[in-house]
């Protein structure tokens, strides 16, 4: 274990961590207001309509399996009586679905993005950044599980990869887990903690206001006045009410 | 999907009760929750204010829409609409709310990047010029050093227009202006400093600032209405008026409305809801235009004729109505009308045309050729009454105007006679054949064309063969009658005789059928309304080089169906006259008149012509204008440039600068001389020692020197040849392509030398509240304040109200009110001036003016050139009038700052009528307090915008029903007529009236409608109704026109004539054809309309606007020219003719008619401009396609209605006969 190791693997997690945390308190408190997907959807919707979905759906599904595989120890599964095959099976026959159907989405989006004359005007130097981490992260993710278990034996991540995830929440982290995982592995990681690293600052700030509350919401809503004062601001010194 | 109800939505929430606190209803539509509601405060904060202010937009715009300014810490947000503008009454469309797009993004200027905050100067200039100052010790010495210094002229000449503006303190902004001013009054002479600026109707204060500075001076004053093309040449020749309108909501009386010309949507955006309203009221709408523009969407009828070929179709109408309506059945109603009211029953005097034998008409006949020795017989025409056939002399012609003899004799009232409308009897009386002019064939100009002979009755009179112009108006609209002989039209579909409806056809496009039906419905109308079918005519119309015979044939339609003067009905023509209602005092306030007369006011066109070289290239003959029976040979072989000094140093249009000389050192020659100024300069004049400048406006004694602009853009907007303006004007780079004249085209009495000037400025200086092209160009940028930043006036045509320009905050930065800067640049130029020039006599040379006895200089309008005739001529009469009026220079900063004492003793006078305004100027000075000491002591002040305000609003009659009143009890005087009642005369408005709501004017004899009553305002209803002459020499609406360059130009009545054929007058490639040498592409005609996103230049560089349109400069045209020339839509295009090139995208719409393009007006060099392939330049306004060409019968002067008038006649500066080829350029472009 070297000083590498404890940057890529102790250091790096807790700076992507807490810059993921507090950037977002703070782009919430300063850009309420610009706290948006910027949908590009009015200039360009054919494509759109295909792009977005199987890419939403499908990050869905790989971002289900890696709290599957991340985060639920594999005592866990094995006490339920999940073999490590049959685990293994069901994880990279809906991964490999998934990660295509993710793969493929980013791929049309990226592809209009660039080829649409107004979407492409509408892109900022931040989007194309978010862009290439979010394309290279899910591409790596991709490759590393093809590599390690269709065309190569099978890797146990669960017994390398997801403890040292989760001694970075116990506050006891441990990079020999990570060091001694394959370089596309390191690599997914790593782009995975520049991701959550820049994720404050770039668009996908959505992710954390998706509207389903909307599912359960009447779309008539009433808010009674406060009842203390006739607006809703505080009444500045001297401006008190004298009664009531 | 299942919609938005079904089983599995009401699950969903029903299970949000347990997942949010609040009550959902028992239909599961409503949430009710309690508090919550902190995030309003974002919202409430959005919208919240300090204080609202009024104030409107200013120069540019008709709309005069008063505007709710909000001002948030100190810093302007946001505008909204103002609505409350009095009620026009109950039974129709209120005028509130006004405003658009436009006006709601003005704000943005406010704090843009493109906001002037600091005095700025060239940088070479302020180099040299500090240099020389510290050296010297004076800056007057300093500027001329500069100036003159050849190579150091030249330095800072050719960096204008590329950048190197720097900062400088406003002290020594206003000193380096007070030196050059001083320096060019010195050595030069005060007409060699011009002033520019537009529209004072928009900003009646900002305009009167500066224009009050330059007319102290003895400086010259630039006109803008003719200079832009926005005149209708036809209506001083028609009217005798200016240019008198309907108010907007006046559409709504008119039953059948015709939009010629005019997209009101998009131009007139405040005002067209009248005309979609007025149609629920069963209006008939019918749009004239060549384009599917915005305002055809809203018509029940769209004819589209070639452009410029509107003139066409309007004398076929008027052929269907004068036939069916005038001689196959007689409309009493209109017959009635044009007896009393216009010229057609007065006799014209037949003459005998040498070359054809036949007769020509000629002259008006009048009392003097009755043998009567009244006074100014000459003046007074000559009717036939129907009862006795014996001649009459009826009142109100110009003979009684303005002499005591007239005195109660100056009005419309027929006293029982009954005009003969024609002198055919049906019974074979005599007839004789007269020749008429047509244009319609081919050549240069639609010139070189053919003759028709037709037959009139004709009667002896005194010896002479007369008719009348009924008589001759069917003839030359080809109305044939049984027993008259000529080559009349078989038919309406005779295609080949003009004015049948086929004839037309062939040149316009425009069905026969359908104009018939038209002219039909247009002429049944009136006669059933009594006049309420109007036509709101605009610049697609009158912006063509013969668009005065355009209008006339137009305005013969409203006249001969007695629509003139009636509610709803006449012509309505809005192209950027924007009426400053309150006239009078604007005028004496703008040019200083309260101190000295008379002010030197210029034609523009003829200055800009002059003084950017433009005549140098023009390669054609004058008399390309002229009619194949032109006879007298007033224009054949002359250049335009000849018949512009003909007519300065014959009085008839101003000429400034005016003489070779100093004006000043001239007064000393006179004083020397111990003669009378007039016949002095006269007899030098005569012997040629004393020359015009106009005579030799290239050499550099006779250049004007210093130029400022405000309010104006001229550089980026109105600069028609925009290339040769920076060639020679200013000395900077020109794309200019064109061959200068060979010698065999070039002018006899204008001097020619060899190398042609290039910067003719010493100084050009423009103030400006954003960066244009004019201010890039500029020596010195004064930074404005915007129209959200002071106090001021505006008033427009379209509605009846005055309202304030106030400030929403103070000028921020640097920026200081016109009124503020000018009066420091005054006090800086009285501290030079008080030791450099002292107190001076200056020799002013004014032309014959209208509205005055001048009128009566040229008996029938015959040209007395003294020079041909080699006499020395007489100032009043062949030659400008001269005066020397005194200048005290060190004083021009006091008397700039108050009311001066002229007004005590000469009172005001606008349009003939004098106003005695002692009352008005000691209640100013109640008011405003008086001046202590110095040469304004006891006067009222006028220190502040406010009181300048004040001033305008009590020394008018609109706005001081006192004046109002006074004025028509002397207009009732000279007319023996009652205009009682017509003037609320406790009218007095002032400015917190007009702060605090937008007020109306009161009626007053300064316009010729009326609103007394509440009524809307209609133009000429009190010509109609009180027997009031219009301002003409019959006192009648003209049909004919008898001066001796009309019939030259063949333009004696309402005739077709063909947009200028630029092929044969430049060699230019002819529509449809490929591009020029060299040049690949397609030919098309190149107008300049405007448009929806900006008005004139303005808004084109304001984002929220630019965002609504596609940006940056572009070209409509057709998918078929487009086609042609392989251009696709959003291509980048060059536009590029001999005037310049055009760097612009192309915009591909089937809206466009084939052959032609638009490209809208103003669009500037400020925006996403590249570089042009061709001239290697940045490429091009729209001007730079764009050249002058003067039509010489609009520089007739000197007789009756055919007099100078500032604003009112002169050459227009008309661009739209121009072509250009149009190619595709390579994609890549380069800034």
């Amino acid at each position: 274990m070297n000083a590498l190791d404890v940057l890529l693997w102790v250091v790096a997690p807790y700076v992507a961590l807490t810059v993921f945390v507090l950037g977002h308190v703070w782009r919430y408190r300063y850009d309420k207001f610009g706290w948006t997907t910027r949908s590009s959807q009015m200039y360009e919707s054919r494509l759109l309509r295909i792009g977005s979905p199987l890419f939403h759906f499908g990050i869905l599904v790989v971002a289900l399996g890696h709290i599957g595989g991340l985060v639920i120890p594999k005592s866990w599964t094995e006490a339920a009586g999940i073999s490590e095959e049959a685990y293994h099976l069901v994880a990279v026959v809906l991964g490999t679905i998934a990660g295509v159907a993710t793969l493929g989405g980013i791929a049309i989006l990226i592809y209009r993005r660039r080829t649409v004359g107004p979407v492409f005007t509408a892109t900022t130097r931040n989007d194309k950044l978010m862009y290439a981490v979010l394309a290279v992260t899910i591409v790596l993710g991709l490759v590393a599980t093809v590599m390690a278990n269709i065309v190569g034996g099978g890797y146990d991540y669960r017994t390398t990869i997801s403890p040292w995830f989760r001694s970075i929440f116990y506050f006891q982290p441990d990079p020999a887990l990570m060091a001694g995982a394959p370089l596309l592995f390191q690599l997914h990681a790593l782009s995975a903690l520049l991701l959550f690293a820049i994720w404050p600052f770039t668009r996908l700030v959505h992710m954390l206001t998706a509207p389903v509350g909307y599912l359960t919401r009447p779309y008539v809503v009433y808010r009674s006045r406060d009842e203390q004062r006739a607006g809703t601001r505080a009444p500045r010194r001297g401006w008190e009410p004298t009664s009531r | 999907m299942a919609g938005m109800d079904g089983p599995v939505n009401d699950a969903l929430l029903r299970l949000g009760r347990h997942l949010r606190a609040g009550t959902v209803s028992d239909d599961l539509r409503t949430l009710h929750q309690i508090g919550g509601r902190q995030a309003d405060a974002f919202y409430r904060d959005r919208w919240s204010h300090d204080k609202v202010v009024r104030s409107t937009h200013g120069v540019n715009c008709t709309g005069s829409c008063s505007w709710k300014v909000y001002v948030k810490d100190g810093i302007i947000t946001w505008e909204a609409q103002q609505t409350d503008y009095p009620s026009v009454g109950p039974d129709r469309p209120e005028y509130e709310p006004r405003g658009c797009p436009r006006g709601a993004a003005f704000s943005w200027y406010t704090y843009s990047p493109t906001r002037v905050r600091f005095p700025y100067a060239r940088g070479v200039l302020v180099e040299m010029y500090r240099e020389a100052r510290a050296r010297l010790g004076d800056p007057v010495a300093a500027w001329a050093e500069i100036t003159g210094d050849p190579d150091k002229r030249r330095r800072y000449q050719s960096a204008r227009g590329k950048g190197g503006l720097v900062r400088v303190t406003w002290d020594e902004a206003t000193e380096m202006i007070a030196a050059a001013h001083v320096h060019t009054i010195k050595t030069y002479g005060p007409d060699r400093v011009a002033g520019f600026s537009p529209i004072p109707a928009m900003s009646m204060v900002s305009h009167a600032s500066g224009a009050r500075f330059v007319s102290l001076l003895g400086g010259t004053m630039l006109s803008f209405y003719d200079w832009y093309a926005d005149l209708p040449v036809a209506s001083p020749q028609m009217f005798g008026d200016q240019t008198d309108v309907p108010e907007s909501a006046d559409w709504w009386d008119a039953a059948y409305l015709m939009l010629w010309g005019s997209n009101v949507p998009v131009t007139r955006t405040p005002d067209a809801h009248y005309m979609t309203e007025a149609r629920y009221r069963g209006q008939k709408v019918v749009v004239v235009a060549p384009d599917y523009n915005d305002a055809t969407k809203f018509a029940d009828e769209w004819m589209a004729p070639h452009p410029g070929t509107d003139g066409a179709l309007a004398m076929a109408m008027g052929h269907v109505i004068l036939r069916e309506f005038f001689v196959e059945r007689r409309v009493p109603y209109f017959t009635d009308y044009v007896k009393r009211h216009t010229d057609l029953p007065f006799l014209v005097r037949l003459r005998e045309h040498p070359e054809t034998g036949a007769y020509v008409p000629d002259k008006f006949l009048t009392a003097a050729d009755l043998g009567e020795e009244s006074e100014q017989a000459a003046f007074k025409t000559v009717l036939l009454d129907a009862a006795t056939g014996e001649p009459v002399v009826p009142n109100g012609s110009l003979g009684f105007r303005y002499g005591p003899e007239g005195e109660g004799r100056w009005n419309l009232d027929l006293q029982g006679v009954d005009p003969a409308l024609t002198l055919d009897d049906g019974e074979g009386g005599s007839t004789t054949a007269v020749a008429l002019p047509r244009f319609d064939q081919d050549g240069a100009s639609g010139g070189a064309d053919g003759v028709i002979l037709r037959d009139v009755p004709v009667r002896q009179v005194a010896g002479h063969p007369v008719t009348t112009v009924f008589d001759l108006m069917l003839a030359q609209y080809g109305v044939g009658r049984e027993n008259l002989p000529g080559q009349w039209p078989a038919s309406y579909d005779d295609a080949q005789a003009p004015y049948t409806p086929a004839w037309q056809e062939r040149i316009t496009g425009v069905p026969a059928a359908q104009v018939v039906r038209i002219a039909r419905e247009f002429a049944r109308n009136a006669e059933e309304s009594h006049g309420r079918s109007m036509i709101i005519m605009g610049a697609g119309t009158n912006h063509w080089f013969h668009s005065d015979t355009i209008y006339r044939a137009m305005l013969a339609l409203t006249t001969l169906t007695g629509c003139q003067g009636v509610n709803g009905g006449g012509w309505a023509h809005y192209v950027g006259q924007e009426k400053c209602r309150p006239v009078t005092g604007w005028a004496h306030m703008a040019f200083g008149t309260d101190w000295s007369r008379p002010p030197r006011q210029m034609i523009g066109t003829a200055f800009w012509y002059l003084h950017t070289d433009q005549w140098r290239y023009d390669t054609y003959s004058a008399d390309v204008v002229a009619s194949p029976l032109a006879s007298r040979g007033a224009f054949a072989g002359k250049a335009t440039a000849d018949l512009l000094s003909q007519s300065a140093r014959m009085g008839w249009m101003p000429s400034y600068p005016t003489f070779n000389r100093n004006s000043l050192e001239l007064a000393d020659e006179v004083a020397a001389s111990g003669q009378e100024a007039g016949p002095y300069v006269a007899a030098k004049a005569a012997s040629g020692e004393l020359g015009f400048a106009c005579e030799d406006p290239d050499a550099p004694a006779n250049w004007p020197r210093v130029l400022t602009v405000w309010r104006a853009n001229l550089l980026g907007s109105s600069a028609k040849g925009n290339e040769y303006f920076l060639k020679h004007l200013l000395g900077a780079e020109g794309a200019v392509r064109a061959h200068e004249a060979a010698p065999e085209q070039r002018p006899a009495d204008v001097t020619w030398h060899e190398q042609a000037p290039q910067g003719k400025l010493d100084l050009l200086l423009s103030l400006d509240f954003r960066m244009t092209s004019t201010t890039l160009f500029s020596d010195i940028v004064l930074p404005a304040a915007t129209w959200y930043e002071k106090h001021d006036l505006s008033s427009t045509d379209m509605h009846p109200f005055v309202h304030a320009f106030s400030p929403a905050i103070d000028p921020p930065w640097q920026t200081r009110t016109d009124f503020a800067a000018f009066h420091a640049v005054a006090k800086a130029f009285s501290a030079l001036a008080k030791t450099h020039l002292g107190v001076r006599k200056d020799v002013v040379a004014v032309p014959l003016l209208h509205d005055t006895p001048d009128e009566y200089a040229n008996p029938h309008g015959v040209v007395d050139d003294w020079r041909a005739a080699g006499t020395v001529p007489v100032p009043g009469r062949n030659f400008p009038k001269i005066t020397v009026v005194e200048r005290d220079y060190g004083a021009i900063a006091e008397k700039m700052a108050a009311l001066g004492p002229l007004l005590d003793t000469l009172g005001t006078t606008t349009k003939g009528l004098t106003y005695q305004v002692t009352a008005e100027v000691e209640r100013l000075g109640r008011m405003n307090g008086t001046v202590r000491g110095g040469v304004a002591d006891g006067r009222p002040s006028l220190a502040r915008d406010v009181d300048m305000c004040e001033a305008i609003l009590a020394l008018s009659g609109t706005t001081n029903g006192h004046l109002a009143d006074q004025g028509f009890a002397t207009l009732g005087r000279r007319t023996g007529t009652s205009f009682d009642g017509l003037a609320d005369s406790h009218k007095q408005i002032t400015f917190a009236d007009t702060q605090a709501r937008p007020v109306p004017v009161t009626t007053s004899p300064e316009w010729s409608g009326s609103e007394t009553g509440g009524r809307r305002y209609s133009a000429f209803t009190i010509n109609v109704e009180h027997r009031k002459p219009w301002h003409t020499l019959t006192g009648r609406q003209h049909f004919f026109l008898d001066h001796d360059w009309i019939h030259e130009a063949g333009e004696a009545l309402p005739v077709y004539r063909p947009p200028l054929n630029m092929t044969v007058l430049f060699g230019e490639p002819g529509i449809g054809e490929g591009g020029e040498q060299g040049v690949d592409g397609i030919t098309v005609r190149y107008l300049t309309p405007h448009s929806k996103w900006s008005i004139h230049s303005e808004y084109q560089d304001n984002l929220l606007m630019l965002t609504l349109s596609r940006g940056g400069p572009n070209i409509w045209m057709s998918p078929a020219d487009a086609g042609r020339a392989g251009i696709r839509d959003n291509d980048w295009v060059e536009a590029v003719n001999r005037n310049g090139v055009v760097v612009a995208r192309a915009i591909v719409s089937h809206r466009m008619p084939t052959g032609t393009v638009y490209m809208y007006h103003a669009q500037e060099r400020v925006v996403d401009v590249p570089k042009s392939e061709i001239s290697g330049k940045r490429g091009g306004i729209h001007n730079s396609l764009t050249r002058l060409m003067i039509k010489p019968t609009h520089l007739i002067g000197g007789y009756a209605q055919l007099s100078f008038a500032f604003n009112y006649l002169g050459p227009t500066g008309n661009q739209r006969d121009e072509v250009t080829v149009i190619r595709r350029r390579s994609q890549e472009v380069d800034y």
